[in-house]
């Protein structure tokens, strides 16, 4: 095949567009350290810097309702949780906040299904990567819900509280395992 | 048949798509999606921008692998052919919705084979879903119903989509700052870059070989019955990925608590019966496209780029199924795909005079 003078003007105009590419990946890449990953770091630092400062402001505004269930006044916790429930409802930090408060007082299907709740509207608590992690509590629960209501459903197959109590808890196992999203 | 080297290709690409396939999610991968194509789409449509779900953002090697390893193949054994050139839209919205049907299910044919050999009971019902769409594909190609047959192409257009995965793979490698990576859920779990990307070219270069597809397997199995080559591969793979979960203690049958799956069977039936039907209809799974798009085959390319879109899609308006169950909006999503299908087998007909 003969080349013409328009193959090679297109042949020495590629070699020149991939030399000036090779220049600019080698040369000036590293060198524009201001320029270079300013939208990609932003935007990854914004979105942690968003995601850390969601984290601290749940822990701030449910600060009280933690202080309380330390100190052993679940109750307490429970009603001022009920209140901050009515101004951020939807929250699902509230939600697994009160499933840990119920589990500690042994109303376990109650905590299951308040753990639902909160997991149907936030994953993070079961990631064990994120700051809000409470996945070894969940996981508990879990675990005591398999046992318990296993039994008490077989015992009372016709009970339709056992059984959804029990669905909760699969519901949960299956958060837990993971998998893709 | 055990004379034939096509049948051995075949053995081997299933063999290995099996065992990668588990030794991937020990490696590192999410549970029971050592691979996935559509879940790779949604983390890779997220780590380039496409959708802004922090949890889904991976460039994921293994899908570079596959198209790379497939045009490897190809250019090595003379096979490499710029073909297609028809209905591109039509291919183009298959592939959106190839995607939707994988997303309510939660995972792609290749995922819901691993899923069942990880003792996933809920991949049962869109099992089923999976044989009802592939025989539903089959009667629509038998009253005439096709996109058109490919014809070659001038010049270089089959290089169009490898020189984009090529480029993805420069991405994966530098990984520029516009990269999204996530930093927590199942896209931040992932097999080192290079495993992944070695198991992607490899199966990759033997899937061009041995042109292994799973609804191909269905496909063959309901034609041709026990004389299909691609049934026994199929029979092989999920035999290996059997053998590798039990050996390394992660075959736990059961219908509760099975990692990315969630309890709505029906839809997962009309999500992976919405898959079957497309595959036969664009001559492959999701997995055969990238490999048909490596090997020069512009028609799968288009129906890697709708699949692409459909994966950032479905991440960004939340159509994709959880653990949590399926979404309103991904139910009708699967519904207006079956329309479309639908209407597909009016429209695209060929009647006889």
């Amino acid at each position: 095949m003969r080349w013409d003078w328009h193959d090679r003007l297109h042949v020495l105009g590629l070699i020149g567009v991939v030399a000036a590419l090779a220049w600019l990946l080698i040369a000036g890449v590293p060198g524009a350290s201001g320029a270079r990953q300013a939208s990609g770091i932003e935007r990854a630092m914004e979105r942690e810097m968003a995601y850390q400062a969601r984290a601290a402001f749940l822990q701030q505004i449910y600060g009280p309702v933690q202080d309380l269930r330390r100190q052993g006044q679940a109750q307490q916790a429970l009603l001022m949780l009920e209140q901050l429930n009515r101004t951020y409802a939807g929250e699902a930090h509230g939600f697994v906040l009160k499933g840990l408060i119920l589990h500690e007082q042994g109303v376990l299907e109650e905590a299951v299904a308040s753990f639902v709740q909160g997991l149907r509207l936030n994953g993070d608590y079961v990631d064990q990567r994120s700051p809000l992690s409470e996945r070894t509590r969940i996981q508990k629960a879990v675990e005591e819900g398999l046992t318990v209501l296993s039994e008490r459903a077989r015992a009372n197959p016709d009970n339709p509280s056992v059984t959804a109590a029990l669905r909760n808890v699969y519901y949960l196992q299956s958060r837990l395992a993971g998998g893709c999203e | 048949m055990l004379k034939q080297r096509e049948f051995w290709m075949i053995m081997a690409a299933s063999l290995s798509l099996g065992l990668l396939g588990v030794l991937l999610t020990v490696w590192g991968n999410p549970e029971n999606s050592g691979i996935c194509v559509s879940c790779f789409l949604e983390n890779s449509a997220g780590a380039l921008g496409l959708h802004a779900n922090e949890r889904m953002q991976y460039l994921r090697p293994e899908l570079i692998g596959f198209v790379l390893g497939a045009m490897g193949s190809a250019l090595l054994f003379r096979e490499f052919r710029s073909r297609g050139g028809n209905a591109p839209l039509g291919r183009f919205t298959a592939g959106f919705f190839l995607i939707v049907g994988c997303a309510i299910f939660i995972g792609c044919p290749i995922k819901l084979f691993l899923r069942l050999t990880a003792g996933d009971l809920t991949a049962l019902a869109a099992l089923g879903g999976l044989v009802a769409g592939v025989w539903l594909g089959l009667r629509s190609l038998a009253a005439g119903v096709h996109f058109g047959m490919s014809t070659p192409q001038r010049g270089g257009t089959g290089f169009v989509v490898p020189a984009l995965f090529a480029l993805l793979l420069v991405f994966a490698l530098v990984q520029p700052s516009f990269i999204l990576t996530s930093s927590r859920g199942s896209a931040a779990q992932h097999a080192p870059l290079l495993l992944s990307l070695g198991a992607g070219v490899l199966l990759g270069f033997l899937a061009q070989r041995s042109r292994f597809c799973i609804t191909g397997g269905v496909r063959d199995a309901l034609v041709l019955g026990r004389r299909a080559p691609l049934l026994w591969g199929l029979i092989a793979f999920t035999g290996a990925a059997v053998l590798a979960n039990l050996l390394i203690g992660r075959f736990e049958p059961g219908f509760y608590g099975q990692p990315g799956a969630h309890l709505e069977h029906a839809w997962s039936f009309l999500g992976m019966g919405l898959v079957g039907w497309i595959s036969v209809l664009v001559g492959g799974c999701p997995f055969r496209q990238l490999i048909k798009a490596g090997e020069g085959d512009t028609d799968a390319g288009m129906v890697v780029l709708g699949m692409l879109i459909g994966a950032a899609v479905v991440q960004g308006w939340g159509l994709a199924a959880t653990a949590a169950g399926v979404p309103v909006y991904g139910k009708v999503a699967v519904l207006v795909g079956l329309a479309l299908v639908l209407l597909t087998g009016l429209l695209m007909r060929e009647r006889s005079a």
